[in-house]
């Protein structure tokens, strides 16, 4: 039976504002999710026992706070009058920030939603592409929400998009967390996905350049501990690669319906959430079917999530055949395997090469120039009782 | 020395400092700590072992760290990993520290890819 871990809702394809390196093809359409779909989803994901352990529902894919809190008050509410008692559901928004006021807050706070804010550093880079419809930057506007979550004691992460230039920038982007107070950030590098093709992919020496960012970035945290709580790319890295032989590495993105996505239509998808709203003549747009008109449990058995499957499970045989970082990525990210090669059934991609591929080599490196290595134990001895935290 | 005795030498010594004493040691071991710009750039691969091989010798090292740990707790009459002194265990909940690194595998990886 699949087991839905992360439920992608879209409550409006509406954005605020444009950023220049968007895949998403309809953000200028206002529609708004009618309750009645909504309802539809979760009576019956919570109906079908493929949500028994508890679920997590990230509201994204539009700007979510374009809607007011209070459709959210009323989603949330049927939501919890649907849900088994005692199965714990977290919402989360990924919002671009630029709305969050103190009523948002104020409902953050009481919903417990995870907030994570996009922010692409300090303003100079972060207005390079996060722009209004008429080219204006916004970062005024998202540094006074994240501002207002500091004040207001919110917790939330922020979510970054590495291009050629912030990848120079490692000093400029850590003394603008520290700055701000942010101590949790993720990495994203501008992909090529749907109609959007990267530019920082056809940079020449990216990799190396993302290898230098991180390890610049990662020694200014060490030098400065406790300030930065999470840096995602690097723990996320170290967890994969100290992990016990035993565990294997489990591939959410390429497990049917782990992710299942759903947008303000009532269509639902699998796999990589960003494929729904993708235009794929060969995979039918990506759609399984419509929770207006169809069961959830029948979409299992179509045969386009078959065809799917097949093809990334193709895809990730070829990774495990071939790829020496197999053990620490577990085959990849489907989307960015169909965007790039042009198939779900290839291997390598540069969004791998670079997020899985130097990271791995930068931790492994890291180790391996630690003192004692390969000399027995004195040295790494001094190294460790050198290290900050006991 | 093989490859995994090389890993398990500077783990053990690193262990006692938990999952983010691992990560600020590692963080910290930067040829351009010394320098005046950050200047670091990957070591060539040519004399180095396959990746795969240093995946799994790091894997073996983390086993037999484990190992001994299970032992010595046993022999004390402790908890393997939960109750274990110095933070590797301690407050991760027992098992390795990054088995659950910093609880964000909670949120599965819904900030993953936005």
């Amino acid at each position: 039976m699949p087991q839905i871990q992360l439920l992608v809702v879209q409550p409006t394809p509406f954005c605020n504002i444009d950023c220049r390196y968007c895949y998403l093809p309809d953000r200028t359409n206002k529609a708004v999710v009618a309750e009645e779909t909504l309802h539809n989803l979760f009576s019956q994901v919570f109906a079908s026992g493929w949500a028994d352990e508890g679920l997590s529902v990230v509201w994204h894919a539009g700007e979510p706070m374009v809607l007011p809190v209070a459709f959210y008050r009323r989603a949330f509410a049927m939501i919890d009058g649907l849900k088994p008692a005692g199965l714990p559901v977290r919402h989360s928004f990924q919002t671009n920030g630029t709305l969050i006021d103190d009523a948002w807050c104020d409902f953050v706070t009481e919903a417990e939603i995870g907030i994570g804010v996009s922010i692409d550093g300090p303003q100079p880079l972060h207005d390079r592409n996060r722009v209004t419809r008429s080219g204006r930057g916004t970062f005024d506007k998202t540094i006074a929400g994240v501002r207002r979550l500091k004040e207001r004691g919110v917790p939330f992460h922020v979510i970054s998009v590495l291009t050629a230039e912030s990848l120079a920038a490692p000093r400029e982007m850590f003394d603008f967390y520290l700055a701000e107070g942010i101590d949790q950030v993720c990495f994203n590098v501008e992909e090529s996905e749907g109609e959007h093709r990267s530019a920082s992919f056809a940079e020449a020496g990216i990799e190396d350049a993302y290898y230098r960012f991180l390890s610049e970035f990662w020694r200014l945290s060490a030098a400065h501990p406790g300030q930065l709580k999470f840096i995602r790319e690097i723990d996320d890295a170290q967890r994969n690669i100290f992990r016990p032989h035993e565990t294997g590495f489990f591939n959410q993105l390429a497990t049917p319906f782990a992710i299942t996505s759903m947008d303000w239509t009532g269509n639902i998808a699998t796999f990589s959430p960003e494929l729904l709203g993708l235009k794929s003549p060969l995979y039918d747009d990506f759609v399984l079917g419509n929770i207006n008109r169809d069961r959830l449990i029948d979409l299992a058995a179509r045969p386009l999530l078959a065809r799917m499957k097949a093809d990334i499970d193709a895809g990730i045989a070829q990774c495990r055949k071939g790829c020496e970082y197999f053990s620490v990525c577990g085959g990849g990210e489907p989307v960015n395997k169909l965007f790039e090669n042009g198939s779900f059934a290839t291997a390598e991609t540069t969004y791998c090469r670079i997020t899985k591929m130097r990271v791995t080599d930068l931790v492994l490196d890291r180790l391996e120039r630690l003192p004692g290595f390969g000399e027995g134990g004195e040295a790494a001895r001094a190294a460790a009782n050198a290290s900050p935290v006991g | 020395m093989s490859l995994r005795l090389k890993y398990q030498t500077v783990l053990t010594q690193l262990a006692p400092a938990g999952a983010v004493g691992v990560s600020l040691a590692l963080g910290a071991a930067s040829p351009a700590a010394a320098a005046a710009t950050p200047t670091d750039t990957q070591p060539s691969v040519a004399d180095k072992e396959k990746v795969s091989e240093r995946l799994a010798a790091v894997r073996d090292a983390v086993a037999a760290l484990a190992d001994e740990k299970t032992a010595a707790a046993k022999a004390e009459g402790r908890l393997a990993w939960g109750n274990w002194g110095g933070g590797w265990g301690g407050g991760w909940g027992g098992g390795y520290p990054w088995n659950n690194w910093h609880n964000w595998r909670n949120w599965g990886n819904w900030f993953h890819n936005w």
